[in-house]
């Protein structure tokens, strides 16, 4: 079940009503009802991994609660490295079992041992990268004090498996979201009408913008080999934005589902594009995540703390990391790479922290050379996500080299029987009114809001993608 | 809650709004429109007089060369289509019949296209901006799963068609952009190409034993004196399970197996379509063989 399918769109209002009309008495009835909403939701996809979910959740709810509960520091570190252990124990059955075990039989193969990989027949379950962090989170913050356990384990699993944010974040924290679930929420009529224009928006994203995108750049990167640089060029730079739509798009309607319950939760992108180098790209991107590595990985590795080499191993293993979580596949772990490649001067030049006020532009030279900036950072990820988009490394390299080596830059007919140049003007509209709206949350809210709302309405219905639909890319991770 | 409620019914009500006013505007353009391809053409047309017609897929639209029928003094049109299946074929000749067509044989590509009766959506989308104006074409598409979303929600076919009849294809169509398909009256030519693949594998491929759309296009034809004619179009020599053709001749004895007319490779664009030597080769064959021409 979709955020924009038809299921969905009947699911909700009646959760809505339910929760408002009929389960509205306490916090516990509330919580109650969100939690069977939860689950329900999840089943939809595949039933059998809801005793993951919920085991996944016990393990974190039981061993939270012991590791506060011990005497000793012997215990706490035993029931703290057991949840650590399970968790990441199970993402690496799921998720990295088969490319590990491919990996190593090729490793053995290429110094002359002849090995064939034993493979797991198991599929992904959805949403295994987000609902396991945010148990480590929690389970982490109690070993180091910095919360305590919950010891209703009813609101605890709704900080866990509650829908909007289940199978593609944002990644919430303890300390951020079980404050609100311990709580009877009140419906306020300002955080819903909100909610509704984020999840507007955020469907103009995904199936204006993304899904559009995604017949352009598919069309471009499955058959690279035939393109012109013109051609591999825009590919690149739509699948920029197939990716950020979907994505951000994704995190945009979880926001607004979230408030119509009254619940906040973490943002999750800050116009990334508009970034002026790439630590502030970062930290516009994939917000949650950035700083769950950051509060989690970076900072208990020494963080920007101790000796240069030290910053520059930390930055490489926090960007390695980050790019496995994203997938088995050693392009997205080349991915990382790159950008910490790409981090790397900042880091040595003490400009990471650089840029952290919003940017203002005026009529003068110094604005030619912000919008400069931007353009280099934002050329800067594109090639990066060459790599993220590409099925192997090679492919990406010789995506790469095609666009220097083949200078051509006519337009092409693509095989989605569209030129390849089409989709530049929507493109360019996206951006003016992303960066139109930069200040707020979303464009929709503010005045005007029911002209922005028809025409956003226009937008989704008149140029969105339906009839090759597209799954929202971050459910595979 | 109740200004919630009403702030929700207001959008509700919006979007309403705004699909059925898109939705008579894309109607509105398409209705005007003549020259994007062969639906829109025959839907916006009347009384034409032709001595052949042709129908069916790419196997028609890509063999039949309508000029070599022309040069022997036959008007013709190959209103064959990529893609299309025998549904739309039937519904094309419906609509020519609705508008007053006068055609004296209607020659029908009726081979692969015997293995299904639904439709080709990627074709019959092309139909359905007319779903309200054409009485012929509401009933042709009644029987269908979709139909009822398709007829009554405002707007429901140019998204879930949006490839097709989307907003792409509607600008197209205000600024009166051509298509190559209404070409070589209908015909379209293929190259040779240098890696084609001069294989194919239609071995899981059964024809049925009733096709209900090619009975209704034979029904067309009787009921309206025309000659029907229906023949089935080479394949390259390289196809597994090319006994199909034997089955179709089996099960349908009137149509004319011209499957082995042209089968050097030479001739093949790829394996089940002809290039225009090809093409013109087995034009002069049926020319031959069904006009004496």
């Amino acid at each position: 079940m979709f955020f924009n399918s038809l299921a969905f769109a009947v699911f909700l209002p009646i959760v809505f009503f339910l929760y408002w009309f009929v389960f509205n008495k306490t916090k516990n009835t509330q919580n109650a009802l969100l939690i069977i909403a939860s689950y329900y939701f999840y089943s939809c996809w595949d039933w059998r991994f809801l005793f993951l979910l919920v085991f996944s959740t016990f393990l974190d709810y039981y061993t939270g609660i012991r590791i506060e509960k011990s005497s000793t520091e012997k215990g706490r570190k035993f029931w703290f490295w057991l949840s650590v252990g399970v968790n990441l124990g199970f993402l690496g059955i799921f998720k990295y079992y088969n490319f590990f075990s491919t990996s190593f039989a090729q490793m053995l193969t290429a110094v002359g041992v002849k090995a064939s990989p034993i493979l797991l027949d198991v599929i992904l379950p959805v949403g295994i990268s987000f609902y396991t962090f945010h148990g480590l989170s929690y389970v982490i913050d109690i070993y180091y004090k910095r919360i305590k356990a919950e010891y209703n384990f009813v609101d605890y699993s709704l900080f866990v498996s509650y829908f909007p944010l289940l199978v593609a974040g944002p990644i919430e924290r303890a300390t951020h979201l079980l404050p609100e679930i311990k709580v009877k929420r009140e419906f306020d009529l300002e955080k819903a009408k909100e909610g509704v224009c984020q999840i507007i928006w955020g469907l103009v994203k995904k199936v204006v913008i993304a899904d559009t995108c995604a017949t352009y750049a598919n069309a471009i990167f499955d058959n690279y080999a035939t393109m012109n640089s013109w051609s591999l060029i825009l590919g690149a730079i739509y699948f920029a934005f197939q990716i950020y739509g979907d994505f951000s798009g994704y995190s945009d309607m979880a926001l607004g589902i979230s408030k119509l319950f009254g619940l906040d939760l973490l943002r999750n992108f800050n116009y990334p594009y508009f970034s002026r180098d790439i630590a502030e790209f970062w930290r516009r991107w994939h917000i949650s995540l950035t700083t769950w590595f950051r509060d989690y990985l970076y900072i208990p590795l020494g963080g920007s703390k101790g000796s240069k080499a030290m910053q520059i191993r930390n930055v490489f293993i926090i960007f390695l990391v980050s790019g496995f979580w994203h997938g088995a596949n050693w392009t997205y772990v080349t991915w990382g790479f790159i950008n910490a490649l790409y981090f790397l001067p900042l880091l040595l030049l003490s400009r990471n922290r650089n840029n952290l006020e919003a940017e203002t532009l005026k009529w003068n030279f110094d604005s030619v050379g912000i919008i400069g900036r931007m353009l280099y950072t934002f050329s800067l990820t594109c090639i990066a996500w060459v790599f993220f988009r590409a099925k192997t490394i090679s492919d990406a390299f010789l995506y790469l080299k095609r666009i220097v080596v083949n200078r051509e830059f006519s337009s092409q007919y693509l095989l989605n029987e569209r030129y390849n140049y089409e989709l530049l003007l929507m493109v360019g509209v996206f951006v003016l009114v992303e960066w139109n709206n930069r200040t707020k949350e979303e464009p929709i809210s503010g005045k005007y809001n029911t002209v922005k709302m028809a025409l956003a309405i226009v937008a989704i219905l008149a140029f969105g993608t339906y009839s090759d639909y597209k799954e929202f890319i971050y459910f595979q991770f | 809650m109740k200004k919630f409620i009403l702030f929700t019914l207001k959008m509700l009500a919006l979007t309403i709004v705004i699909a059925v006013v898109l939705d008579f505007l894309y109607t509105a353009v398409y209705l005007q429109s003549s020259n994007r391809g062969k639906i829109d053409h025959i839907y916006n047309s009347k009384n034409r007089n032709f001595d052949v017609v042709i129908l069916g897929s790419s196997r028609a639209n890509n063999h039949f060369v309508s000029q070599m029928f022309e040069d022997k003094g036959l008007k013709t049109f190959n209103y064959g289509m990529s893609g299309g299946h025998l549904f739309e074929a039937s519904l094309l000749l419906k609509l020519m019949m609705e508008r007053h067509y006068k055609i004296a044989t209607v020659i029908l590509e009726a081979d692969l296209n015997l293995s299904n009766d639904h439709q080709a959506e990627g074709i019959s989308a092309k139909f359905l901006p007319y779903l309200h104006q054409s009485e012929t074409i509401k009933r042709h598409f009644e029987q269908e799963d979709d139909f009822k979303e398709l007829y009554y929600i405002p707007f429901y076919r140019y998204i879930k068609f949006d490839a097709r009849i989307g907003f792409r294809e509607m600008f197209f169509s205000v600024i009166h952009k051509k298509t190559t398909h209404l070409n070589n009256l209908g015909y379209y030519p293929l190259g040779k190409k240098p890696n084609a693949n001069l294989k194919n594998n239609i071995v899981n491929l059964k024809p049925l034993q009733h096709n209900r759309y090619y009975e209704e296009i034979k029904q067309i034809c009787k009921a309206n004196k025309i000659n029907f004619i229906a023949v089935m179009t080479p394949m390259c020599e390289n196809t597994e399970g090319i006994n199909y053709f034997d089955k179709v001749q089996k099960l349908y004895p009137e149509i004319h197996n011209y499957e082995n007319v042209v089968v050097e490779d030479k001739y093949f664009s790829s394996c089940g379509h002809l290039n225009n030597t090809g093409a013109r080769l087995f034009t002069a064959q049926i020319l031959k063989d069904f006009f004496n021409k």
